[in-house]
């Protein structure tokens, strides 16, 4: 009896991994399936004068993909809720007037599959200040109600300025240049 | 500037090619065409035209701003300055029976402002690279000045002018850092560009004491030993409220006693009865000791 099952067991083998696979490969997508997805890639190498340690370089990429994660939920679904606490001063006031802006146009817009290069270019001496280069790109879908009017991928070019928090490093000025 | 050559694609070369054939056998019967500023300023206004005739729906979509509007296609869309105040990329959309668009950028304007943080709020004097100081010039509508600009610190002690330094902002940034100068009281620090200046005043305060020094003697409740007054190395008087320790040995015993400097001056009264052996510290420095017989 013991022999049997253990046979059975065997043949089933591939069948239990290949399953296990394929739902491991399943389980991300079925978890973020309303999370948009935001790649941040950071680079610290050239910020000055002060050099990024390595916890707040951790810090800075956890907070600005987070931001990004919320400010395409807001703008999808014209809430200023999402990015509350984490876009301040010129930021905070320009996220917000686009929220207002958007709902009262009847406007939504999506960032789809966001990958920012993000470059850390200067580092207050007292470590109070950054100043990062985004180069971003982003399927952009612009929606007027439910009729899609625009959707293009799109590459921008961000200067961003990020402060420390109380307990993250928040964005206070995000502007995009035509180029760096 | 179209549609087609404002908007950026990421897709190979060959891509590229069928792609511009296809859009343009589209193009003539689909979408619409839209000339946008080349250069626009932050809160001026700005004019985009269209092609074409009918109706149609405008948006103008940028950092805190989206704007739908009714058009008649072949007229001037006159895009209010109120509506220009962020600087950044702007995406015009025009829709009749499909859509067309063009993007363009409004620069920041001239600088108004001028964020200035300063560190620290209190400095010890006569200590290089203490004191560093970041400036950012912003337009009147927030934005952040981008073109480099000419930023002058200015220093200057109670009694002394620390520094004046012209420095240059790139990617509309600017900071200096300075030694702390030889005197103790408010530290004024200036930025500005032209008119726009941003003052701020910092704490000059002394620094460690200097060349400790005490004196006693025996009174009839123990020994009352007492600093000469405390200066830092530069001469400024330690500031009221810093711990002078005193430390007394005699007969095998060690007591301790810590005292503020209160009036330059900090004292202690050792309560041993036997010849002891004062000294006393604070900071770095160390006194002489002194040396008291018994009762």
């Amino acid at each position: 009896m013991k022999n049997m099952t253990q046979r059975i067991l065997r043949r089933l083998s591939p069948v239990i991994y290949f399953a296990a696979a394929c739902l491991s490969l399943l389980l991300p997508f079925s978890a973020s399936a309303d999370a948009p997805t935001v790649l941040v890639h950071l680079d610290v190498n050239k910020a000055s004068p002060r050099a990024v340690e390595e916890q707040t370089s951790r810090r800075i990429l956890a907070d600005y993909r987070f931001a990004w994660t919320n400010l395409a939920r807001a703008v999808e679904t014209d809430t200023i809720e999402p990015v509350r606490g984490q876009f301040v001063g010129s930021a905070g006031k320009w996220v917000a007037e686009t929220i207002a802006a958007q709902q009262k146009a009847g406007l939504t817009s999506r960032h789809i599959n966001q990958n920012h290069k993000l470059t850390a270019t200067f580092y207050a001496p007292e470590g109070d200040v950054m100043e990062l280069h985004d180069d971003a790109q982003f399927h952009l879908q612009v929606l007027d109600g439910s009729k899609l009017i625009y959707d293009q991928p799109v590459v921008m070019h961000y200067i961003v300025l990020m402060t420390p928090g109380a307990d993250r490093w928040v964005i206070r000025q995000l502007q995009s240049v035509e180029k760096f | 500037m179209s549609w087609l050559t404002s908007t950026v694609w990421k897709i190979p070369r060959a891509g590229t090619l069928l792609l511009f054939v296809g859009a343009c056998w589209v193009a003539p019967s689909a979408a619409q065409e839209l000339r946008v500023p080349e250069s626009a300023m932050a809160g001026q206004a700005a004019v985009i035209s269209t092609n074409g005739s009918g109706h149609a729906t405008f948006y103008l979509i940028g950092p805190g701003t989206s704007i739908k509007r009714e058009i008649n296609l072949g007229e001037d869309v006159h895009v209010a300055p109120e509506s220009l105040e962020d600087s950044g990329q702007y995406l015009a959309i025009v829709c009749s029976e499909s859509c067309g668009s063009a993007t363009f950028y409004v620069q920041p304007s001239h600088p108004a402002s001028l964020s200035f943080l300063v560190h620290p709020s209190r400095v010890p004097d006569n200590q290089p690279d203490a004191v560093s100081g970041v400036a950012f010039p912003f337009d009147h509508f927030g934005n952040l000045v981008l073109d480099p600009l000419a930023v002058t610190f200015q220093a200057a002690g109670p009694k002394e002018k620390l520094f004046a330094r012209e420095v240059s902002t790139r990617d509309g940034v600017a900071w200096f850092r300075t030694a702390s100068g030889k005197s103790v009281g408010p530290l004024h620090i200036t930025a500005s560009i032209g008119p726009v200046s941003s003052p701020r005043v910092i704490a000059q305060v002394a620094s460690e004491p200097c060349n400790l020094r005490i004196k006693g003697q025996r009174t009839a409740k123990g020994i009352l030993v007492e600093t000469e007054p405390v200066h830092d190395c530069a001469g400024n008087p330690v500031a009221d409220g810093t711990i002078v320790t005193f430390n007394a040995s005699g007969d095998g015993e060690k007591s301790t006693v810590d005292a503020p400097i209160k009036g330059d001056v900090a004292r202690a009264l050792i309560t041993d009865s036997g010849p002891v052996t004062i000294s006393a510290a604070s900071g770095v420095a160390m006194t002489n000791e002194l040396r008291v017989g018994g009762k």
